[in-house]
């Protein structure tokens, strides 16, 4: 069995406090944060990575960055996948999700013969769920998002998807997109070895015209969405301050609920 | 000649014949933008099986109009037959701005049909408005919340979006409005065999109180401690209220759980009152309360940020204040005899 | 400029990926109940942690000493005193590596690289670094060996996979003291840990006396030759010993940076945040610069290791100079936090213990200096 995962190298998630929007550039500032490779996407690959064990076949990472991030996503090798393609242009830069999935699916489709793409649900840093069910779209493979549980079965696969309070059944079959969830699978550790190893496994670097992609399909000039302003959450309004012995101070809230109707 | 906007739709989400309150809370949105000028008017997407009554319910909170498609084949949502019926609608009826909520359903329903149509899509919106140039601008959280980003969708359309649930206002309920009922049928799925089957849903509700549904709000933060974080549980009680979280206190294990986390990576509360303690303001907490009624803090840090949103603030510890309070309260409730009820926000 | 590699890099990402989920949670825990964390320590075997150096064919990942400095520096980072199991494991493993015949490598590195505890055994209740006077002996019965003594401050005492043992097995031809080593398997009858040390730093790690009753050994549980125990020993000590504190040191130093930092940042003072005080920045500088200094001299003392260099005195002078700059940015850092410095609620506190805890490790300050003049003078 052929999968394919997408990942997305990401800023640190523990690091979110420390960014910034630059007053005088309005953009954002996140210097010296690390990249690592999306959380929830190594749950992704520890899904292909199971069902390699199981099946055999091969598993390959796909990934839209900018080719700094090879580092990143050599991490991915490290676990145990066996090739990497980076795909990455200028022209790719500023993409919405449907263009980034337009990518993705490029890749994959020239990667071919693949049975299964797996990614995580969404990414830490732009949050959307978008990629899975629009690669599935634009690869006219079936999708779901929010996979929870997986058994492959003869013909038939057996899933979960997460929903509020509670879960879905779905049976379908190959080929399929999936996004996975953080309960699906807990990934594995990376080994010394791993790492070792990484060095040396494939991993190849195409363009836009590798892909044989249009630019006005790709990057900021293919998304149908722009992005505007940044903000950070903004408040800013006076309080009524108070201050004293806890018993005088419990009875002005008391007074407050009273006022507000909570407290009769 | 200028063609004539669409409409602003909200994709209505109900389980079992039941009403999402995102979809109600869209439903006033829908109308504020047709308002603004953001399309001719508002309608809500009905899809399902044996749901036509729910129809009225929607033009009674806000519905101009609702297209209804019933069909045994749309009982259980499935991302591929919702889609395609959806995009359908879209081609025929033009709506300018199609606003989903952002359950997991939405979420998923929304990315399938925005690349169907290959149109713009923004996730989780934290608002929606019409801006003066007259653009339709979504504001959507990134990095965990502690960035926003204001989203424009300026050629493609229609201009999708899913929202979180309660970003807006739920309207009213008013049984004098009256709509019409448009009934579509779902042709386009003839024929269509799915390459998926949902074959059954499984949904548990939650002990307690929902924090979303209470119209008190007991946050507790950082400065609450192990050791006091009980008191809050019995002042939610005291209150008929639930009792709400910070990032930290749930990572120290203090709080229930995941459910119980207010901010833009959690709930999005308005109670009618939100008592935090020992709350030190982190940006994506207060983003989840700030449109709460009254808002009151008490932190012993007179200069905390929480006091920025607060309508009143009390400088004390919290970990003092807690137990006089709920003994204060106890007294108070003795004296004037009153009932403990669940109360819900009407 | 000093530069790992990228694959060195990656390591490091990868070790403090496994660091901060499995260690960190439970740092204070193990320190405050003084207990080694047993299957930590045989998952960072699965893991190829514990076999880093050893080549591939023993079971070992195949890399050097600088990846071992990386591995010590990320542990030390959130537990010193589990780094200290780890750097005494190490130990064990080198000498066998080193001094080991073809049979003694392929019969006890891959179980020390899979998870079994290593462990080196010098020091006695009678002296620590006078190793001529050793008391416990080995003598010649039948063909076999019978060691019998009492080792003390034996780092994995009751934890013991394979021990490597110091004793005296008589004089040699000018009449001095012949020191020999002996591989002991943890199990070996005889062999058992005695009384276990209450340490006020470096806690997380066994540290307890091993005592040798009538341990009967074959003539291939000699590692080397008879009277190879100073070489060994010393060899050991110098590289492995000291190099591994070092390493470990500095991932004290960099705790303390980094709680500082994180201090001076959320801690506000009338309204404003200590990082905003002139008098907190120069400490946070001092922090900073020492962790860098420190990370120079350890980094380069071990790639001289792994480029085959003679090396005797950059390792010593990384582990003066690392164990002593941590002491000092431990207090400093405590300095910084006022009164929370000293709430058991912070590490900084623990970091100050573990290291006052690094430099008696394989050598004190004192020792380290007169070998880093002693090189410095027979130039």
């Amino acid at each position: 069995m052929n999968i394919a995962v997408c990942v997305k190298p990401v800023p640190e998630p523990r690091h979110y406090d420390k960014i910034i929007i630059n007053p005088a550039t309005k953009l954002l500032e996140r210097k010296g944060i690390p990249m690592i490779i999306n959380p929830v996407d190594k749950n992704a690959i520890e899904a292909a990575l199971q069902l390699k064990e199981q099946f055999g076949g091969k598993v390959v990472l796909v990934s839209m960055a900018p080719p700094d991030t090879r580092e990143t996503i050599k991490e991915g090798l490290a676990m145990g996948a066996d090739e990497a393609y980076l795909l990455s242009d200028r022209a790719f830069a500023g993409a919405d999700t449907l263009a980034t999935a337009r990518v993705l699916a490029a890749g994959l489709t020239k990667i071919g013969g693949l049975d299964l793409i797996l990614t995580g649900s969404a990414s830490a840093d732009g949050g959307t769920n978008h990629i899975p069910s629009q690669l599935g779209e634009l690869m006219g493979f079936a999708h779901l998002n929010h996979l929870t549980e997986l058994h492959l079965e003869a013909s038939t696969i057996k899933m979960k998807t997460k929903i509020e309070n509670g879960y879905v059944e779905y049976e379908g079959s190959l080929p399929l997109v999936l996004g996975v969830a953080r309960e699906l699978n807990t990934p594995r550790y990376t080994t010394l070895m791993g790492v070792v190893i990484a060095q040396n496994k494939p991993f190849t670097t195409w363009g836009l015209k590798d892909l044989g992609l249009d630019p006005s399909n790709t990057g900021l000039s293919g998304s149908p969405t722009q992005p505007g302003d940044l903000h950070m959450p903004q408040h800013g309004q006076k309080a009524q301050m108070f201050a004293g012995e806890p018993e005088d101070m419990a009875g002005k809230i008391i007074a407050i609920l009273r006022t507000a109707g909570v407290l009769d | 000649m200028e063609q004539q906007p669409g409409a602003v739709w909200v994709v209505v989400e109900q389980n079992g014949g039941i009403l999402a309150e995102v979809t109600l809370e869209l439903l006033g949105k829908a109308r504020d933008l047709a308002a603004l000028g953001g399309g001719a008017h508002a309608s809500a997407v009905l899809l399902g099986s044996k749901i036509e009554s729910l129809a009225e319910e929607l033009i009674a909170h806000g519905a101009d109009q609702v297209i209804l498609m019933d069909a045994p084949r749309l009982t259980l949502y499935q991302n591929d037959t919702y889609a395609l019926v959806l995009a359908e609608l879209v081609k025929k009826h033009r709506p300018e701005i199609v606003l989903f909520g952002a359950s997991y359903y939405g979420s998923e329903l929304s990315a399938t049909v925005a690349a169907k149509l290959e149109t713009g899509l923004a996730a989780h919106c934290l608002d929606l408005y019409i801006n003066d140039r007259g653009e339709f601008v979504q504001v959507v959280p990134a990095f965990g919340g502690m960035i926003l980003g204001d989203i424009l969708c300026p050629t493609a359309r229609p201009q999708l979006a899913s929202v979180k649930p309660g970003m807006f206002q739920k309207p009213d309920r008013d049984t004098t409005r009256s709509g019409e009922t448009l009934i579509e049928t779902p042709t386009v799925l003839e024929g269509y065999a799915s390459p998926l089957k949902a074959v059954r849903v499984v949904q548990s509700q939650p002990a307690g109180l929902p924090l979303e549904k209470a119209a008190t709000v007991v946050a507790g933060g950082w400065g609450v401690g192990q050791e006091a974080w009980h008191f809050l549980d019995q002042l939610a009680g005291e209150l008929s209220g639930a009792v709400g979280c910070t990032r930290p206190a749930l990572d120290e294990g203090w709080a229930a759980g995941e459910h119980a986390m207010i901010g833009t990576s959690g709930k999005t509360v308005r109670p009618q009152v939100y008592i935090g303690f020992g709350v030190s303001g982190a940006t994506h907490h207060m983003a989840g309360m700030k449109d709460s009624g009254v808002i009151i803090n008490i932190n012993k840090d007179p200069a905390a940020t929480v006091f920025q949103v607060s309508d009143y603030g009390v400088v004390a510890d919290a970990k003092e204040l807690l137990p006089v309070l709920l003994e204060k309260i106890r007294e108070y409730k003795g004296k004037s005899k009153s009932q403990a009820t669940i109360k819900c926000i009407q | 400029m000093l530069k790992l590699s990228e694959q060195q890099e990656l390591l490091r990402k990868v070790v403090r990926d496994f660091v901060e989920n499995e260690l960190a949670p439970i740092a204070q825990k193990i320190h405050e109940e003084d207990t080694c964390p047993v299957e930590l320590f045989q998952k960072m075997g699965q893991l190829g942690f514990n076999g880093v150096f050893v080549p591939a064919k023993y079971g070992g990942t195949g890399l050097g000493f600088t990846e071992q400095a990386i591995i010590l520096e990320e542990i030390g980072r959130h537990s010193a005193g589990f780094a200290a199991t780890l750097v005494a494991h190490y130990m064990g493993v080198f000498a066998i590596l080193n001094w080991g015949s073809e049979e003694q490598k392929e019969k006890y590195l891959p179980l020390l690289c899979s998870g079994a505890f290593g462990g080196f055994s010098i020091t006695e209740p009678g002296g620590g670094s006078d190793f001529a006077g050793l008391q416990a002996t080995g003598k010649l019965d039948d063909g076999e060996w019978v060691l019998n003594g009492r080792k003390c401050f034996i780092t994995n005492s009751h934890c013991m996979g394979v021990n490597v043992m110091n004793v005296n097995t008589g004089v040699d031809a000018k009449g001095r003291p012949q020191i020999s080593v002996f591989i002991i398997e943890g199990s070996a009858p005889g062999h058992t840990p005695g009384r276990k040390e209450k340490k006020a730093g470096l806690r997380g790690s066994y540290t307890g006396e091993v005592i040798l009753n009538n341990v009967r050994l074959p003539q291939s549980n000699l590692l080397g030759q008879p009277g190879d125990g100073a070489k060994i020993s010393l060899g050991t000590l110098g590289v492995m010993g000291r190099g591994g504190t070092a390493a470990t040191s500095l991932g004290i130093l960099r705790a303390c940076l980094e709680e500082s930092v994180k201090f001076a940042k959320e801690r506000v003072i009338y309204g404003r945040p200590l990082s905003k005080l002139p008098n907190i920045q120069f400490l946070i500088a001092q922090n900073r610069t020492d962790y860098e200094a420190a990370r120079l001299l350890t980094y380069n003392a071990m790639g001289m290791k792994d480029a085959g260099l003679p090396n005797t005195a950059e390792i010593s002078m990384a582990k003066f100079f690392a164990a002593e700059a941590a002491v000092n940015a431990a207090k400093r850092t405590m300095d910084l936090m006022g009164g929370y410095g000293l709430v058991t609620d912070y590490p900084v506190s623990r970091y100050l213990l573990d290291a006052m805890g690094t430099i008696p490790c394989c050598g004190t300050s004192h020792i380290m200096q007169v070998i880093i003049a002693g090189e410095e003078l027979r130039k």
